[in-house]
């Protein structure tokens, strides 16, 4: 019952944050190798500004009103809040030791990794307030929000675990064994799976919500060669996940049900971060090492454009 | 629920506070699903049983050298790891020339001359305990193709050939190859590098790589087989594992016991990169750095 009133909230303040502005129709870009946010205008792919964030920005993502962009500062050890409306920087909130990756709650906290400290810290943005600090394994990485709000998952890189985190209490409920080096997480349409991707043991694991016991794994390394996976986002028809496979310099799309590698979408180098459109049809990936985003035609599975952004891009959230 | 919530706790703790939440928690429990956590509480007694994971560490002083330092950390990361899966970790020193020591032991680092590594493999190769050379670059040592010796170190043929490699592509002047260097800072070796300095307040050479590399292994076979026989172990680290040194991609053992891995090339006493080189062999083709095979017995 409670998980029920708890959606319902979450749906009404995502109903809400839709009502309250019109989109920018813009791209953020964090740039990790000259400390910028390059701001892009989707439909011209032109730069509109190429933002001094400071020092080595990685993880990105709105607010769920999405009046405001959070850019972690891994060298500065705080948060960048940048109006998403006149892309001024508002303030850099203090985050704890090398924040790098971090995920948004619903309810306005900021859940983020602290990779040199070994924690996960949740952070209130509007007053500055660190709420908790979770002690998790080595290299804490990648944040996500569980489906109803009431977890938090993070990875350990050097630890290869899934830490579940319980909201409000913020403890550590359970911990899951992976593969080597996990990064990033997403969910199945129905809210009972989740999906990791294992950069260095070249996999995707998939675990049961209900009993945190890995269901099944996909190893890509046979498939793709030098693959690495990092992003991974569900696809729009809900029975696809899109991989960016780092070296593999694709993007893979696997089978949401058996894992099967349906195909695979050649880009630039060292592809990283993810962002679908919001009418599921355009994909943007950065490519690391080439210092431009690629655009996928989802449908057509191909991409169909490059986009320069700044010096070794590395997360990418679309404002649309 | 009641048995969730004790299983919770379960994997939060150690041991010994395991076995008697779950006991504290039957009382309250359904007489429907009595048996199964019955079963449960059994099951988890029997997997504590095998849960400390002991380690001997055979060399110079564990905390004054490269190696034990290595292995220290190696050790602390095992624990952190290890208290989030119930299991438990210890590392023992014991003298070079202490055989007796060795008894009981999961797993033996090994930090000393070839003639002392293959007797420590010898002595425990019954009973398939892995045995771990950290630190002797010895070929001989990997020709040999003890069943139960691996190679963290790289052998003195694989940093040669790294050499050669990189001079097929340049004139550099004084070029050596390495497991490891302080400035390192790609895929997550800044990690680790900053990891070892300020735990230990010197920079991670070589031997402390190898020696953390031995411990994290033994750690990533306890967690994936926590019920598993040392034999069972010594098989996955052998045939299974992927293991993450931090160098980039993943590292298997070759046949010989010699583990796979990336080199770090050093020109005139500055990290100028990795090995296998670019334009003369491929990046993922590890084998291309070691020419050694077994010996024919």
């Amino acid at each position: 019952m409670q998980s029920v009133s708890r959606i319902l909230i979450l749906l009404l303040a995502g109903i809400a944050a839709l009502m309250a502005r019109d989109p920018t129709g813009r791209l953020f870009v964090t740039n990790e190798g000259d400390d910028t946010v390059s701001v892009i205008d989707a439909k011209t792919g032109d730069l509109v500004r190429a933002i001094d964030v400071g020092g080595r920005p990685r993880g990105i993502g709105f607010s769920p009103d999405r009046t405001r962009v959070y850019v972690a500062l891994g060298d500065e050890n705080a948060i960048a809040v940048i109006d998403t409306a006149t892309l001024a920087i508002l303030e850099k909130v203090p985050a704890g030791s090398d924040p790098e990756a971090f995920a948004v709650h619903p309810n306005g906290h900021i859940y983020l990794s602290n990779e040199d400290e070994g924690e996960a810290s949740v952070l209130n943005p509007e007053n500055g307030e660190i709420l908790a600090q979770i002690k998790v394994g080595i290299e804490p990485e990648g944040v996500a929000i569980g489906p109803d709000g009431t977890r938090v998952y993070v990875t350990s890189e050097s630890t290869s675990m899934v830490h579940v985190i319980s909201v409000p209490e913020h403890e550590v409920v359970a911990n899951i064994l992976v593969g080597a080096r996990p990064r990033e997480i997403a969910f199945s349409e129905d809210g009972k799976y989740g999906y990791v991707t294992c950069e260095v043991g070249g996999e995707v694991v998939k675990w049961d919500l209900a009993t945190n016991k890995i269901v099944q794994r996909k190893k890509l390394r046979r498939e793709i060669r030098l693959v690495k996976p990092k992003g991974i986002r569900r696809g729009p028809d809900g029975k696809s996940f899109f991989i960016a496979t780092g070296r593999g310099d694709v993007v893979a799309v696997l089978d949401a049900e058996t894992l099967d590698l349906q195909a695979t979408i050649p880009v630039g180098r060292r592809v990283w971060g993810m962002a679908f459109s919001r009418d599921g049809k355009t994909l943007y990936v950065t490519n690391g090492l080439d210092n431009n985003m690629s655009v996928i035609d989802v449908d057509a599975r191909k991409e169909t454009n490059k986009i320069a952004v700044g010096d070794m891009p590395w997360g990418v959230i679309f404002d649309d | 629920m009641c048995l969730k919530a004790s299983l919770t706790v379960a994997q939060r703790t150690n041991g010994t506070a395991i076995v008697g939440i779950l006991e504290g928690g039957l009382a309250r429990i359904r007489p429907v699903t009595f048996a199964r956590t019955i079963s449960l509480a059994l099951l988890l007694t029997a997997a504590l049983s095998a849960a400390e994971v002991k380690i001997v560490y055979v060399g110079p002083p564990l905390r004054d050298n490269s190696s034990g330092k290595g292995a220290l950390l190696g050790l602390e990361e095992a624990q952190l790891q290890g208290a989030f899966l119930g299991l438990a970790y210890s590392l023992a020193a014991a003298e070079l020339t202490d055989l007796a020591a060795l008894h009981g032991a999961d797993a033996i680092l090994v930090a000393g001359t070839p003639g002392r590594v293959l007797a420590v493999a010898e002595a425990v190769s019954e009973q398939g305990v892995p045995v771990f050379n950290i630190a002797a670059t010895q070929d001989g040592l990997r020709t040999s193709c003890a069943p139960n010796l691996l190679h963290t170190i790289p052998s003195d043929a694989m940093l040669a050939t790294a050499v050669a490699q990189w001079k097929q592509n340049s004139d550099a002047g004084s070029v050596v190859a390495q497991a490891w260097h302080e400035d390192f800072v790609k895929f997550a070796a800044r990690d680790l590098n900053k990891r070892f300095q300020e735990s230990r307040g010197t920079d991670m050479d070589d031997q402390s790589w190898a020696a953390w590399a031995a411990v994290r292994i033994v750690a990533d076979a306890a967690a994936n087989l926590p019920v598993g026989t040392t034999a069972e172990r010594l098989a996955y680290i052998r045939f299974e594992m992927e293991f993450d040194g931090q160098k980039g991609g993943y590292m298997t053992f070759r046949d010989t016991g010699q583990l796979r891995q990336p080199l770090l090339v050093v020109v005139d006493g500055k990290l100028a990169g990795e090995a296998p080189v670019r334009g003369v062999a491929a990046s993922d083709d590890l084998d291309s750095l070691d020419p050694l095979v077994c010996a024919a017995r």
